[in-house]
């Protein structure tokens, strides 16, 4: 949880650094940001509340309680999502100038992701007679925690680091691509997979059904 | 201009494509079996099976997880002298009053070996505990769980897999409902 804050913390300052070359003010990405975590936050708690409703009615209190565990990620989500956009709207922002300006944050987020789940032991690799292992959860492993990681340095890396692209949406989407690559790529090596249709990674599936949609999105971005 | 902003883009979608089939070869040949997932592996992490282990009550009564298999267990790793464990106590029992019927057990595991063992008893009588509470005496078990705070809790289901994993308390009623309606499933 830690390594999250600390990322967030992170990646808001270097979104903040380069959000007027996007056109978006500090203070529209800053409170963007911010009413993007609390909807995060709050829309989480909400949505396992809705749908644990019968636990929930029989404990009204279980609501407030401060066990972080109720909480829906995927509702959180949709709910940042929601409330982000309707921001956004309010305030007149485009799309993918927004998206621009926010990619940092979401690269600098990824870096954070993988260290928590190296610090937790989710997220982890499958059984493997490698040098380079690592012994988690009674085996030896693919320390996929930390190919995880360095993907995502090297990621933000890449883009930091990049030239200046003045098209809208093109800075966003080779984060994107990148990420759904790199995610096809690792999740070979997992042993938490999802399987579907003899052995096939319900994850690895979603990564390239993404990296489709975003090579469509790029064509589409740089014809406009 | 036009050819080049064409061939560009002639380029990039053979790229696109040639990328895509990469992706979707990796996507076969990494396809997996065994290894891609937790099962039959033991270890205290959602995913995997529970960790065996065999221990006693304060009146001599044997429970060995393995032999719970077929009911939804809820191994709870406390201490008399950890405020947030005596808190979800009496949540643990309510909730276990109303599911024992459906095939749900506790098994509230007494770090003794951390604790003062004459605190065990007079505890259970406090809060009118009817579940089993096991004394771990040697530590194997923590280690086995990798005990890191107190309470622990793993809600493992009727296939004896863990699903669900809470480290610290107190747990609402709430969250221990809906936990356990998911390992009862």
């Amino acid at each position: 949880m830690i390594l999250l804050v600390i990322a967030t913390w992170i990646g808001l300052s270097l979104a903040e650094k380069r959000a007027e070359r996007h056109g978006i003010s500090k203070e529209n990405l800053n409170n963007l940001i911010f009413y993007g975590l609390m909807a995060f936050v709050i829309g989480g708690r909400i949505s396992f509340i809705l749908q644990n409703l019968s636990a929930f009615a029989k404990s009204p209190l279980g609501a407030i309680s401060i066990n972080p565990d109720i909480f829906d990620p995927f509702g959180a989500v949709t709910v940042a999502v929601i409330v982000a956009l309707i921001y956004g709207q309010r305030r007149g922002l485009l799309l993918w100038p927004t998206l621009d300006a926010l990619t940092p944050f979401f690269a600098a987020l990824s870096i954070g992701i993988g260290l928590s789940h190296l610090a937790a032991g989710t997220s982890f690799g499958k059984e493997a007679d490698i040098a380079w292992g690592i012994n988690l959860w009674n085996a030896t492993r693919h320390p996929t925690q930390i190919y995880e990681t360095l993907a995502s340095l090297l990621i933000f890396c890449l883009l930091w680091f990049k030239k200046h692209d003045p098209r809208p949406g093109i800075l966003f989407l080779s984060y994107a691509a990148l990420k759904a690559t790199s995610q096809l790529f690792i999740h070979a090596f997992r042993g938490d997979s999802r399987l579907m249709l003899d052995g096939i990674r319900q994850e690895q599936v979603v990564a390239w059904a993404a990296l489709a949609l975003i090579f469509i999105l790029f064509e589409y971005q740089l014809k406009e | 201009m036009y050819t080049r902003i064409t061939m560009q883009k002639n380029q990039r979608i053979i790229f696109y494509i040639l990328l895509l089939i990469v992706g979707a070869s990796w996507i076969v040949l990494s396809k997996n079996t065994a290894e891609a997932t937790a099962d039959g592996v033991s270890a205290p992490q959602a995913g995997f099976t529970a960790p065996d282990f065999t221990l006693k009550t304060p009146t001599g009564e044997t429970f060995t997880l393995s032999e719970l298999r077929g009911q939804a267990v809820l191994v709870n790793l406390w201490a008399t002298w950890c405020p947030p464990c005596r808190a979800e106590m009496p949540a643990i029992e309510k909730v276990y009053q109303e599911y024992k019927d459906q095939g749900f057990i506790v098994l509230a595991l007494n770090m003794t070996y951390q604790d003062d063992p004459f605190k065990v008893v007079p505890f259970i009588q406090e809060y009118n505990l009817t579940f089993p509470i096991l004394l771990e005496e040697t530590g194997d078990v923590a280690s086995l769980y990798q005990l890191r705070s107190l309470p622990s809790s793993y809600f493992i289901n009727r296939a004896g897999i863990i699903q669900e994993v809470v480290i610290g308390g107190p747990m609402s009623e709430a969250l221990l409902r809906t936990r356990i309606e998911q390992i009862l499933q």
